[in-house]
């Protein structure tokens, strides 16, 4: 089984690759080398924050872009294309195949994260004519925003499993804005005198994924690092989100029927 | 030869010619679009000054919440806006304005862009700094409250207690300042000084040497460049006043002698030496910044030189 979900997400890499998906750092070191370069000066001696703000900022918005647009195709290409069939003509489960287009695409947003991070220290040591200490407390951060991605991704492709993919693109967006806005929908919860609405919104407060406790890109340019057991915790969170979101996209996905 | 491709009558020729002409094209539109962006630059209208004046409508708790992960850009950005903002007025109005003189300019929007980058992130230590030394010339509770916010946001920053008292300092509210450096002088990592600050404010809080000692720390301590330089600005002219002072003195002792005021430095140029005074090769005595100080002969009187860059008479 195990080998059928490699062999799956080795293909959907590929894909992406192919799909010019990595293109996506051209822009990115451009957008960086400016930042550095031009709005460091701009800024009163605050190059390195600055730099930070720009490169983690561009880093979850370029992932976002690729979770949501890429994401939301992984399965629908397939489908389009007619080559599902091919697929499952092979001895090939439906779990097995979301599984796998899941974590191809985490690997393409991997090496993205990764490539970019690293320019993004690059750029730090070049501003600061040297080593300097931002270059390798930003890697938490970094690392928090990926799993914010995966748990995106894994709703891309929970709605591309039963709607189209201008609709799943809409839909995911939706939850990428509103899992920031979780505190508020707690607080309205606790605000609301109805028992009803009080449930209502503490249950979507629960549901949606919590997206605050990835944001340290501010934190981060100030040197500060999550803790262990905050970082640890935020991991778990998404992890076990995007294992139940999973769960879901199979259950949806293994009762379409192709024929 | 035949070219495959989306017409298959096209030959290597015509693809050549064809290529040509839409470089030429894209090369002629972008001279135009270059040509007529310049065009329309030079016919538009001023903009309004009070549109630029507008004040901000959203509030920096507004801001933050829409700005979803993104506030530490956010910040950043109303930071660069407030810098740019004082820069232009600087650069529009038509006497050099120092910076730490800046209340002849309406820069009434200062605070809020200072106000809304610091709730955006309140750990962003520039625009507070910023806000505590600018702002209290253009609006000095904005200032305060600022200051506040940041202190409540950071307690441990025994820096932004020495900023509050120094805002307090300048009010002439020294019982207040002293107990704002009492406060931040207990915070670990403060340094003595903040104790000593606290004793001085309430026994010399309006005297020469503890504004010198102020700006001296500030001067001293890293931080902006921005306001390292209000810093030195602000010595060179205590330093001045302390040399005038001396200066007048002078002229005064000259003229209860020799009852007249002297005609030139000259005069005066042995005993400006034992002063420890700099002088030019004219006897004149340089103030801080290397400029010559004026002698006023109609009221036996000493001024700064017009091309000094000590700021402020």
């Amino acid at each position: 089984m195990l080998g059928r979900i490699a062999a799956i997400a080795g293909n959907a890499f590929r894909e992406a690759v192919r799909d010019r998906v990595l293109y996506n750092l051209v822009l990115f070191v451009l957008l960086l080398t400016g930042a550095a370069i031009f709005i460091g000066e701009l800024s009163g001696g605050q190059e390195r924050k600055i730099i930070v703000d720009f490169g983690l900022s561009a880093m979850l918005l370029f992932g976002v872009f690729i979770a949501i647009f890429v994401g939301v195709g992984l399965v629908y290409k397939e489908i389009e294309r007619r080559t599902i069939y091919a697929i499952f003509s092979k001895p090939v489960g439906r779990g097995e195949f979301v599984i796998g287009k899941y974590l191809g695409l985490c690997l393409t947003l991997f090496v993205n994260l990764l490539l970019m991070g690293a320019g993004v220290s690059l750029a730090l040591m070049y501003v600061s004519r040297g080593w300097e200490p931002l270059a390798l407390s930003i890697w938490p951060a970094i690392l928090l925003i990926y799993f914010e991605l995966l748990i995106l991704t894994s709703v891309a492709l929970l709605f591309s499993s039963f709607s189209s993919p201008a609709l799943s693109a809409l839909l995911t967006f939706f939850v990428f804005i509103i899992g920031h806005f979780s505190s508020d929908l707690k607080s309205l919860a606790t605000s609301l005198g109805g028992t009803a609405a009080r449930f209502f919104f503490r249950a979507i407060y629960y549901v949606l994924p919590n997206l605050a406790n990835y944001s340290f890109i501010t934190s981060a340019a100030h040197g500060q690092r999550p803790t262990a057991a905050n970082l640890l915790a935020a991991v778990l969170y998404a992890l076990i989100y995007v294992i139940v979101i999973l769960a879901a996209t199979t259950l949806v996905f293994s009762r379409r029927n192709f024929k | 030869m035949i070219i495959a491709g989306e017409n298959m009558l096209t030959t290597a020729p015509d693809q050549s010619r064809r290529t040509f002409a839409l470089l030429l094209v894209m090369i002629v539109g972008t001279i135009g679009i270059v040509f007529m962006a310049r065009w329309l630059d030079s016919r538009r209208t001023k903009p309004d000054p009070t549109f630029e004046q507008e004040k901000l409508y959203v509030t920096g708790q507004t801001v933050r919440r829409l700005s979803l992960s993104f506030n530490g850009l956010v910040a950043d950005w109303y930071w660069m806006r407030a810098l740019q903002y004082v820069g232009n007025k600087v650069l529009n109005t038509p006497e050099d304005v120092q910076f730490g003189d800046l209340s002849q300019l309406d820069l009434r929007l200062l605070a809020p862009l200072l106000d809304t980058a610091t709730t955006l992130d309140p750990q962003f230590m520039e625009p507070m700094e910023y806000a505590a030394i600018v702002l209290p010339e253009v609006d000095m509770q904005e200032a305060i409250r600022i200051t506040k916010k940041g202190i409540a946001a950071n307690p441990s920053a025994w820096r932004l207690y020495h900023l509050l008292g120094y805002i307090y300092w300048r009010q002439r509210e020294f019982q207040a300042a002293g107990e704002v450096y009492g406060q931040g002088a207990t915070l670990p990592g403060a340094p003595r000084w903040m104790e000593a600050m606290k004793a001085r404010m309430a026994t010399e809080g309006g005297s020469r040497n503890l504004a010198r000692e102020i700006y001296t720390r500030m001067y001293e301590e890293p931080g902006d460049s921005k306001v390292k330089e209000m810093a030195r600005r602000r010595l060179m002219q205590l330093d001045s006043l302390d040399e005038r002072d001396e200066i007048r003195r002078v002229l005064s002792l000259f003229q209860s002698k020799a009852n007249r005021c002297p005609s030139s430095w000259r005069e005066i140029e042995s005993v400006m030496r034992s002063l420890r005074l700099t002088l030019d090769s004219t006897g004149a005595p340089l103030d801080p910044s290397g400029a010559p100080y004026v002698l006023i002969k109609a009221n036996c009187d000493v001024d700064l030189g017009a091309k000094s860059e000590v700021g402020f008479k």
